[in-house]
This record gives structure tokens, C-alpha cells and sequence, in this order.
């Protein structure tokens, strides 16, 4: 990920999870090289669910490509919603990530 | 007879210490399976993770199954024929296949999305002989989280994942067959613990 140090100097710690299983996961982040940790939701997706992320596209078995932004205090103060078949640009997230630093 | 005797029972035991010491140290230099991944840059998995089942039908038309491979060490190789790194493992793969096979080592290539028209091509065209089973949906490439080629995995005798290849490697030099060779000499896990584990 491109912008993984500007997030990381504005303290927000990136999370990626989805339906997939750990091993998986693993195969995913060691190709991609991500610096951050995949969580896994499988096999009840109680999370995506949770987030009303599931995506109807694929039987409700994976999640969909969204984004949410979390503060300090645990509230949700962003959210995007990106297509499967496009990397979402992270510059909107990043913007809204830097205003809530300076709010913090 | 009896000085011969006393005389053997000191070369007995000189034999016996010269062994033990052999023997400590053979294990001091044993290295470890952790050890051996680094020289091949290869990604160890934490302890508790099982790789996916998987079955599907070889380019000749056989079934086959990772549950079918149980107490065997697997080098599970991802590929494809217009993958150009592919293309240089598939002849290392061969010779370990040939080479350690009768010991314990199973190689199974698995094609990403082609039909068995191309992969038995491919096959004759490297002289292939391990097992490549098809994928022309992508099923198993999935499971295993593949998004590049080549992918590998070394599964050992228990079906413990033990490493994880993204990108090519030199299966043929002196890290990778002591790799091999050290879990080859792992013992295969117990039928009852095996059952019970399933």
C-alpha cells in the first residue's frame, strides 16, 4: 500500500479483514508485501455482517470493498464504499484521517 | 581369549563414546527447519494453520487429493504455462520429484485456469512427469490465496504448512534440498493421532 507511512504518521493503525481463512491470508499479504495485518471473519463473518458489509454479488460469502474510519473513542466517522473491480483511491480516507488528527 | 576379550570390551565402548559423540554432534549441527528457511527467503506460518484440502483431476486424467497425501512431504507448486518464472522451476521440480520421491516426497503442480490440452503440452514439452492437476476455475488457486505465479508451499509429513514461496527459487541448490531432506527425516505422524486429528 502506497500510503501506508502517511496513515501510519497520523497514528491510525490499518486493518484489512475479509471472509478468507488465515492461510489464505497469509499467501495474500506475503504477495502484496502489506504492512499491515488481515484479520479473518470465516467462518461465521460476524464482523462483515456486523458491518453490514456482506455482498450480495457473491451469495453473501465475501465482503464488499468497503472503507470505515474509526476514532479514538471507537465512533465511526468515515465511510466509503469501493467496487470489487477498482482499487479505491485511499486520498479521500487520508484527507478525512488528517482532519480527525488535528480534532484529536 | 580373555586379554582379547577385556581388549574388545574397551574397543566396544571407545566405539560407543566415539558414537555418543557423533551423535551430539550431528544434533548440534542439525539446523532447524526455521533455520533452513531463510537462505531460500521462504515465509514460515504459525503454529495451528492446516493448508486447504484440495482434489481435482491431473493432465492424464488421474483423481487426486492432498488427503490422499498424508505422511508425505508435498511440494505444492502453483503455475501456469505462460508464466515465464514458471517456466525455469518445473525442471528442478522434476529432478526432485525423481530424486526424492521413493523417499517420501510428493511434487504436485497445480495450473492456474488452462485447459489439459496446454498442460500436457507444456508437460511433454519439459519433460514432466510429476502430477499436474487442473484448475480451469481458479478453485484451488483461491483457496490458497494465490494472486502470483509461481506460488509454492512445502507441506510437511504431519500436514503441517511449513513454507511459502511467493515468486520463484532455486528448488535444485543446497538450501532447498536440506530443506527437504530434514523433513523427509521428520517422522510421519501416528494413524490413530492422524484420525482422531481429522
Amino acid at each position: 500500500m502506497a500510503d501506508y507511512s502517511k496513515f501510519d504518521a497520523l497514528n491510525v493503525q490499518i486493518l484489512g479483514i475479509s471472509s478468507n481463512i488465515p492461510f489464505s491470508q497469509k499467501t495474500f499479504a506475503d504477495s502484496l508485501k502489506l504492512p499491515y495485518p488481515l484479520l479473518s471473519d470465516a467462518p461465521d463473518l460476524k464482523v462483515i455482517r456486523s458491518y453490514g458489509g456482506l455482498n450480495p454479488q457473491w451469495d453473501m460469502t465475501t465482503a464488499q470493498r468497503w472503507f470505515f474510519l474509526i476514532d479514538l473513542q471507537g465512533i465511526i466517522r468515515g465511510q466509503w464504499r469501493g467496487s470489487t473491480s477498482e482499487v479505491f483511491p485511499s486520498e479521500p480516507i487520508l484527507k478525512a484521517a488528517r482532519e480527525l488528527s488535528k480534532k484529536q | 581369549m580373555q586379554m582379547f576379550g577385556k581388549a574388545r570390551s574397551k574397543m566396544v565402548a571407545c566405539g560407543i563414546v566415539s558414537l555418543l559423540a557423533a551423535l551430539n554432534a550431528s544434533a548440534v549441527e542439525q539446523p532447524t527447519v526455521t533455520e533452513l528457511l531463510k537462505p531460500l527467503n521462504l515465509s514460515g506460518y504459525a503454529s495451528g494453520m492446516r493448508p486447504p484440502e484440495f482434489s481435482g483431476q491431473t493432465s492424464d486424467g488421474k483423481m487426486l487429493s492432498l488427503t490422499g497425501l498424508r505422511e508425505k512431504v508435498v511440494v505444492v507448486n502453483f503455475w501456469a504455462s505462460w508464466c515465464l518464472e514458471c517456466r525455469p522451476e518445473m525442471p528442478m521440480f522434476e529432478r526432485l520429484h525423481r530424486e526424492f520421491g521413493a523417499q517420501g516426497l510428493s511434487v504436485i503442480g497445480i495450473n492456474a485456469r488452462e485447459g489439459a490440452a496446454a498442460v500436457r503440452l507444456y508437460a511433454k514439452e519439459l519433460g514432466l512427469t510429476f502430477p499436474l492437476i487442473l484448475d480451469p476455475r481458479g478453485t484451488i488457486n483461491t483457496a490458497y490465496g494465490v494472486i502470483g505465479l509461481p506460488t509454492t508451499f512445502l507441506i510437511g509429513r504431519d500436514g503441517r504448512p511449513v513454507a511459502l514461496a511467493v515468486g520463484p527459487r532455486e528448488w535444485n541448490g543446497k538450501p532447498a534440498r536440506a530443506l527437504i531432506q530434514v523433513l523427509l527425516a521428520e517422522p510421519a505422524p501416528l494413524k490413530e493421532t492422524r484420525s482422531m486429528a481429522r
